[in-house]
């Protein structure tokens, strides 16, 4: 038997703690995570005591949070591989002379604005995350579309997990390539019915609490 | 009718067909009176859910009964089709689902269905927020229902993070805070263990409202409904006193039912 595919604080699990990061107000927070990224990008790459500084900043606030190395290096780990296939190209085409310099900015400012977003969401709970959004100007509509997202894509992914569990319960041995595609096809095309039919109860739930269209939030 | 002062829910030759086409409730009629407990039972399939999802309009079936079925409609009753279900003399229309909605709550099964906030407290307040309550009041009715279920200090969380019985109560709690008076339940303590089992038992012992409780869990139907209906095939087979029906081992054997193990084991102490 193996865990969920994805556990459900795989984002955010800290950030419910009680550090000055946490304490900050969400509005300070978003704003000071976009300029880190926006700076860091706007920054020539070869300008290093600056990047440095910013990389330095990042690892500072983390600290501040208190949020463990070892889960920010296991988050690294996850993009790292899609991050160097990226980087890998410039040397590619651009020529290995200043080709090297650039793969080592886009990883570095990749990076950095990883560990950025990171610290911004493990600092802050999600419904604080959004209610500070739309007060920078993001619309309502948005606010709610990405909470239901937040909410039922772990709910999905405990689905497949538990559908590829009762699968497997019931496949022998590997068996023919055709066959294990098929039967993936089959497990996505009965996770999108399933997804449906949930949307559907939910909005039946919401109407019976007389939902009328509007999102109204406490914050 | 005079018992129509005192009965808040209505149903009348009610039927309903799936857009497959498949009957699913067949000339369906009962009431339910102010603070009645009325516990509804059946087998898997026979209509249970899809005849508690017509008590706020999340259904609408129509009066009359199917032509060839053995129904006595009343006099003047296919001419004149209104809607079969009525909450306070009122009838379930669209024009009437936002009144009809305040005063009928429902628990849905699933309880990832009902919790779609980002945290338990904005979700317990979904209901009275879309009320439109002012905001003290808001949170009043919030603070009130999560202390009732006993859940006070879990309001900061994200629902991912409950446990499944809690989860069964944050959405009670989200039901109570719209205060309503008459409660459509689910089957309230399917999944869950003893222990929250007996949460859900107790919170809905303390709370006044007339209920129908769509139940396979015939003990706790036993313990919390004074009135019982039987719903096989979409159409009902029996309606009386809980006792005397899940008492009936012919009645129960023929719809997929079985008499409480508390029932047999009484009537053996007394033989």
């Amino acid at each position: 038997m193996q865990g969920p595919v994805m556990p459900a604080d795989f984002l955010d699990r800290f950030s419910r703690g009680n550090t000055v990061c946490h304490r900050m107000p969400a509005r300070l927070k978003i704003v000071l995570t976009l300029s880190v990224i926006f700076v860091s990008i706007v920054l020539p790459a070869s300008y290093w005591p600056a990047q440095g500084c910013l990389a330095c900043l990042v690892f500072a606030a983390l600290s501040l949070a208190e949020i463990p190395i070892a889960y920010l290096a296991r988050r690294i780990l996850l993009i790292l591989p899609l991050v160097l296939m990226t980087a890998l190209a410039a040397p590619l085409s651009h020529g290995f002379a200043s080709g090297w310099e650039t793969a080592f900015g886009i990883v570095f400012r990749t990076l950095v604005a990883f560990l950025a977003a990171l610290w911004l969401v493990n600092t802050t709970p999600f419904d604080r995350l959004l209610a500070g959004l739309c007060r920078l100007g993001m619309p309502r509509l948005f606010a709610t579309l990405l909470a239901f997202v937040y909410r039922y894509l772990f709910v999905l992914f405990d689905e497949l997990a538990r559908m590829r569990t009762a699968q497997r319960a019931r496949t022998f041995g590997p068996g023919p390539v055709k066959t294990a595609w098929k039967s993936r096809v089959q497990l996505v095309g009965t996770l999108l019915i399933r997804a449906l039919d949930r949307a559907e109860r939910v909005h039946g739930a919401m109407c019976a609490r007389g939902w009328r269209g509007k999102m109204h939030s406490l914050n | 009718m005079s018992h129509a002062a005192v009965s808040i829910l209505k149903v009348d030759h009610l039927s309903y067909r799936y857009p497959s086409g498949q009957l699913a409730l067949c000339d369906v009629s009962f009431s339910v009176g102010m603070h009645e407990v009325v516990g509804l039972v059946g087998p898997n399939g026979a209509g249970k859910t899809t005849l508690l999802l017509h008590l706020n309009g999340l259904l609408t079936g129509t009066r009359q009964a199917p032509a060839g079925s053995a129904a006595q409609s009343g006099p003047g009753a296919d001419n004149a089709p209104s809607a079969p279900v009525e909450v306070l003399g009122m009838p379930v229309v669209p024009a009437n689902f936002p009144e009809v909605r305040r005063i009928v709550g429902f628990l849905f099964q699933d309880p990832d269905d009902q919790l779609f906030c980002p945290t338990v407290r904005n979700d317990v307040a979904f209901g009275p927020m879309n009320l439109e309550f002012p905001l003290d009041e808001v949170v009043r009715r919030v603070d009130e229902a999560l202390t009732a279920v006993g859940l006070a200090d879990l309001g900061e969380r994200s629902p991912r993070e409950l446990s499944f019985g809690e989860k069964r109560r944050v959405c009670l709690a989200g039901v109570l805070a719209c205060e309503p008076s008459l409660l459509a339940l689910d089957e309230p303590s399917s999944n869950l263990d003893p222990r929250a089992r007996r949460g859900v038992i107790d919170i809905l012992k303390e709370c006044a409202a007339a209920k129908i409780i769509a139940s396979h869990d015939l003990e706790l139907v036993l313990e919390l409904c004074g009135r019982v209906l039987v719903l096989d095939q979409g159409r009902i087979h029996a309606d009386g006193p809980a006792l005397e029906i899940l008492a009936d081992e012919r009645l129960m054997s023929r719809h997929g039912l079985e008499v409480p193990l508390s029932i047999r084991l009484a009537a053996r102490r007394e033989a």
